[in-house]
């Protein structure tokens, strides 16, 4: 029904409108999928950041800790919840820790901070604890007295590598907990606050001075996949249950999550209003290129071509042309996030900025999702066309004789 | 008739001296609860327990204290803690924490956190407000005991809307302290229970806090006076910062 | 002669109307686009500096040598009564408040918490400042005693404690005992700063002093200059007249802000550059096709003798005609949404947790300058210019006799 030959003729005859129409298609597709792959790799980045630098995909914490975090409302059998947690599937590792604050005093100052007792081997995979080492030597399992201290706390304590420190706090039955540790290493993440405020210790030997075996304020989970967070988050739920429950980051960083979105919002709003002038240069540019041939399509009016075949026939031109524009934008676009993706862009002179809002300024790379840039191809290619259908309509609108008069 | 009116009043002075406090005025009356309670110089072995809904702990304590303004405490029982001990001269604290051999300042951000996990703060133990000092005073009841309000004074740091206290008209000790916030509703109540002679002096062995809140409740902590000496003169050489690891062991 | 051209010009965008339109609306709409992102951004980042500056470290800030590194009360300015006469003497600055800073514990019956304090003189801050105007329950005094306190929302609801309740502060005097006084709650204030609603007490300054035995203490100056071209003339005599206190411009202290300012700026130069290429593009097209179409008019006319600069006035005219059209019809459009987001602002408040964390209010209002109307005109103005030039080109090349043989 569709008159191939014909259209294909038109294309290959009106060379330079063809040429110039997939042209615009084409950089205006480019544009938006390398956009969004922008867009949607700054935020995964800054998300991927925040949660993996401590908090962690998954929590497991006593119900009520959340609200209120104390010693009432700990996790009080570990090693049963650990049994269940082996049970399920697509679990990549797990890990305890023990987070109470405490007071630490040098001899220069006393500072009050938080004290974490970890599982080394495991918090490796499961925060980035063991990559921000500074200083010295990160922790392993059979560690005792050592401590792995935040940059600015050892600063503000005056303490170096394996220098002395104590501390002071409470153990989980509420009895004097106190300990003279030596400095292993320090680590720095970025994020001033908690550089100044954090250390760690291994929670094999922490518990001894805790008294806190077979306890933890939560435990941290990795899932196979960081997208199942949600499947994995029910699972573990329904398994573990009762005194205790699993929150995804989503839930335990809703504030990141939504100023994430509203970036988002910005973003689309400024390229829409990019896409809304494109629109409208494509949809003049068609409307010059159909006037120019207002007399053939009179002429074929004249011969008895139905309006709605000279519609076809010319919307057929158009969707062939957005679709190979669409098609070269697209590879071009996706070419481009692709080598963002391998090459992340480097944001020298913006650490202020990032140590300010308490992030952490590191490379960020595109985001390389085919689904995404098929979509975003769907999307120009459905706009390149509308774009085209105003002109081709008035252009019906003309009586055959008028049309083939038409200078 | 001059006989009758003689007897009377013989009688009634009689009656003055068995039942001063029906003549005294309130702010004396205080006066006279707070050194009871106080004593010029106390030296005790205290039991300490604390319950909470999770678990109950047991810690055992030897106390000297003069007046308000000094405490020296030790800690002797269970053995992960013994030694520990604190030193309170007027507003401030020290511990000493012989697992780590050092003399620790308590800074003003853990003064209100609970003191080795009971019912009392840090503050409680080092301000103890003077009640003469802090509160107006008013006499509502006169029954078996007396009830008597404890409203703060406008400037007085005291972090209570208002305190109920009785108190025994035999002995003049209080026998129930019931804290209230500024929305009247209570906090925490301190029971002062099981009188007991310590050589010349009734002094309630037991006293037991119990929170009232709605997140803590049941929680419990109790002291057990084993044994006091009262108004014996102390050594000095107890309230030195020296003292906190001399006595240590 | 003029009245002609003109005639021809509107004559010839009549004839093709749609054509027309389509351009002065593209032009229009990428205008309005462009103003609505301008003016709203440059809100949004305006109010996130004034939030800064006006609640905490105004223009300039002032503090005793090494005292923002380690906050020590015992490290105040040593001359107040100095830094004050110079700064009421010195015509260039408009406003001043003293603070006294300092950490500490706010206690109810209840509960306690660690906080900042910020020992204040209400009236001088009502002057300057605008934490006045954050005041959510209460007012913005200290009682006539001055035995009140302000404190943060957010502060307000840990400690459960409503206006004309009591707190309990403590803080650390000079003599290294811990002073502690009542105070009543009169006022209740959220800053959508979220250090300062968490955890921060403003009191009276001078009751402040006394508790903590340095009567007269100032820990920190903060005072606004009449034009902020002058800050950095000030901070400099400044500096030199006190060479052992240290002085600070806002974005020293807050670097980020500075920097997200002049990525605002960044990004919109680039879009604005987007846009007009985009509508530089159009009316090239349509002029171009336009002369093309006409060629055999503008041959017959220069054949009849019309000079080739009163054809290219016609050109030149179109042109202009087009882009004054979409100026006019962008920047009504414009002016009037900026308008009404000026006065009634965006509301966000959806969004209200990310914006919170960023310290930025959720509702955000538009900001207007003649500058925003004055360059796109340029910009327009060029455009057109530019874009007549190629036809121009052509028109100059044709020769008239085989042009009025075209079709």
């Amino acid at each position: 029904m569709i008159p191939w030959k014909l259209v294909l003729k038109n294309i290959r005859g009106y060379r330079k409108r063809s040429v110039v129409t997939v042209v615009l298609s084409a950089i205006t597709t480019a544009l938006l999928v390398f956009s969004s792959a922008i867009m949607d790799g700054s935020h995964n980045t800054m998300i991927k950041n925040a949660v993996e630098i401590y908090p962690g995909y998954m929590q497991i914490t006593h119900r009520d800790f959340r609200d209120t975090p104390g010693y009432e409302n700990l996790i009080f059998d570990l090693d049963s919840l650990r049994r269940s947690l082996a049970n399920i599937p697509d679990i990549a590792a797990y890990g305890a820790r023990f987070e109470t604050y405490v007071l630490y005093s040098t001899e220069a100052r006393s500072v009050g901070g938080m004290l974490t007792g970890i599982e080394p081997r495991a918090e490796k995979q499961l925060s980035r604890m063991a990559s921000s080492l500074y200083e010295g030597e990160y922790l392993d399992d059979e560690d005792g007295a050592v401590v792995y201290i935040g940059f600015e706390l050892a600063k503000r304590l005056k303490v170096g590598i394996g220098d002395e420190l104590a501390f002071i706090g409470n153990g989980a039955d509420y009895s004097m907990a106190a300990d003279v540790v030596t400095v292993k290493g320090t680590f720095r993440t970025g994020l001033f606050d908690f550089d100044a405020s954090a250390a760690f210790m291994n929670k094999r030997y922490l518990d001894e001075v805790m008294v806190s075996r077979n306890m933890a304020t939560h435990v941290i989970v990795l899932p196979a996949n960081v997208e199942d967070c949600g499947k994995i988050e029910d699972r573990i739920n329904q398994e573990v249950g009762g005194d205790n429950v699993a929150e995804s980051w989503f839930r335990t960083m809703a504030s990141l999550v939504q100023a994430m979105k509203l970036d988002s919002v910005f973003g689309y709003i400024t390229l829409g209003i990019i896409f809304i002038v494109i629109f409208f240069v494509i949809m003049i540019y068609t409307l010059l290129t159909v006037y120019a041939r207002v007399r053939e399509v009179g002429v074929m009016r004249a011969i008895g071509t139905t309006p709605w075949g000279i519609f076809v026939m010319l919307v057929s031109e158009s969707v062939l042309l957005s679709l190979v524009g669409v098609l070269l934008g697209g590879l071009l676009g996706a070419c481009v996030a692709y080598y963002f993706y391998l090459n992340p862009m480097e944001f020298a002179g913006y650490e202020e900025q990032f140590k300010q809002y308490n992030m952490v300024a590191t490379a960020i790379p595109a985001d390389f999702a085919p689904l995404v840039i098929a979509r975003d191809m769907l999307i120009m290619f459905v706009l390149c066309v509308c774009s085209t259908l105003y002109p081709i309509l008035r252009l019906n609108r003309y009586r055959p004789m008028d049309a083939i008069r038409h200078v | 008739m001059k006989h009758y009116l003689l007897t009377i009043l013989c009688l009634l002075f009689i009656f003055v001296d068995h039942c001063p406090a029906e003549e005294m005025d309130i702010d004396t009356l205080m006066q006279q609860v707070e050194e009871a309670l106080n004593g010029k110089t106390a030296q005790m072995n205290l039991t300490m327990r604390v319950k909470t809904s999770r678990l109950e702990r047991t810690i055992k304590m030897e106390s000297y204290s003069v007046g308000k303004d000094k405490s020296f405490i030790k800690i002797t029982y269970p053995r992960k803690d013994t030694g520990v001990t604190f030193l309170k001269i007027d507003n401030a604290m020290w511990q000493y924490v012989p697992r780590i051999e050092r003399v620790i300042k308590i800074p003003a951000s853990m003064m209100l956190q609970s003191w080795m996990g009971s019912d009392f703060t840090n503050d409680d133990l080092v301000r103890e407000s003077s009640i003469a000092d802090d509160y107006h005073c008013k006499l509502i009841e006169k029954g078996d005991e007396y009830l008597v309000e404890l409203i703060p004074k406008e400037d007085a740091p005291v972090v209570w809307g208002k305190l109920l206290m009785w108190i025994s008209k035999e002995h003049l000790i209080p026998t129930k302290v019931r804290y209230f916030d500024e929305e009247n509703q209570p906090v925490r109540v301190l029971f002062y229970n099981e009188f007991k002679k310590f050589g010349d002096k009734m002094y309630p062995s037991k006293w037991v806090m119990e929170n009232e809140t709605i997140e803590k409740k049941g929680n419990q902590t109790i002291m057990e006076i084993t044994e006091a000496v009262f108004d014996q003169p102390v050594a000095d050489h107890y309230f030195t910062k020296r003292a906190l690891k001399q006595f240590s062991q | 002669m003029f009245k002609m051209i003109l005639k021809i010009a509107l004559l010839s965008l009549f004839r093709r109307l749609s054509r027309t339109v389509s351009v002065v609306l593209m032009i229009s709409v990428s205008l309005w686009g462009l103003l609505f992102m301008e003016g709203l951004y440059e809100g949004m980042m305006e109010q996130m500096i004034n939030n800064a500056i006006r609640s905490d470290c105004g223009e300039i800030s002032v503090f005793a040598k090494g005292y923002r590194l380690e906050m020590d009360i015992k490290n105040l300015i040593t001359d107040p009564d100095g830094v004050e006469g110079f700064l009421k003497s010195d015509p260039r600055i408009r406003s001043y408040v003293k603070r006294l800073e300092h950490q500490g514990l706010a206690a109810t019956a209840h509960y306690s918490r660690g906080v900042a304090f910020y020992a204040i003189d209400s009236k001088a801050e009502q002057q300057q400042g605008r934490l006045h105007e954050y005041i959510e329950a209460g007012d913005f005094t200290f009682g006539t005693k001055g035995k009140g306190v302000i404190i943060g929302a957010e502060l307000a609801k840990k400690l459960k404690v409503k206006i004309g309740r009591k707190i309990i502060i403590s803080a650390q005097a000079t003599d290294d005992e811990i002073a502690s006084m009542a105070l009543k709650v009169t006022g209740i204030i959220r800053t959508n700063n979220m250090g300062l609603d968490d955890g921060a007490v403003f009191l009276d300054l001078a009751t402040f002093s006394d508790l903590l035995q340095v009567s007269g203490g100032v820990s920190r100056f903060a005072f606004f200059v009449q034009d902020p071209e002058l800050i950095e003339g000030v901070q400099e005599s400044m500096q030199a007249r006190f060479p052992d206190l240290e002085v600070f411009r806002w974005d020293q202290l807050y670097p980020a802000l500075m920097q997200s300012r002049v990525m605002m700026k960044w990004f919109n130069l680039v879009t604005a550059f987007l846009v007009f290429s985009a509508a530089a593009i159009g009316i090239i097209g349509v002029m171009l096709v336009s002369v093309l179409e006409r060629i055999r008019e503008f041959g017959i006319m220069t054949a009849i003798g019309t000079e080739f600069r009163q054809v290219a006035g016609v050109v030149l005219v179109e042109s202009l005609l087009i882009g004054l059209a979409g100026y006019l019809v962008g920047s009504l459009l414009g002016g009037f949404t900026l308008w009404h987001f000026k006065e009634k602002g965006l509301d966000l408040t959806m969004f209200s947790e990310a914006f919170n964390a960023f310290g930025m209010d959720a509702i955000t209002y538009a900001i207007i300058r003649p500058d925003y109307f004055i360059t796109p005109f340029a910009a327009i103005l060029i455009a057109a210019i530019l874009s007549a030039l190629l036809p121009l080109r052509i028109l100059y090349k044709a020769n008239p006799i085989k042009a009025i043989g075209e079709i």
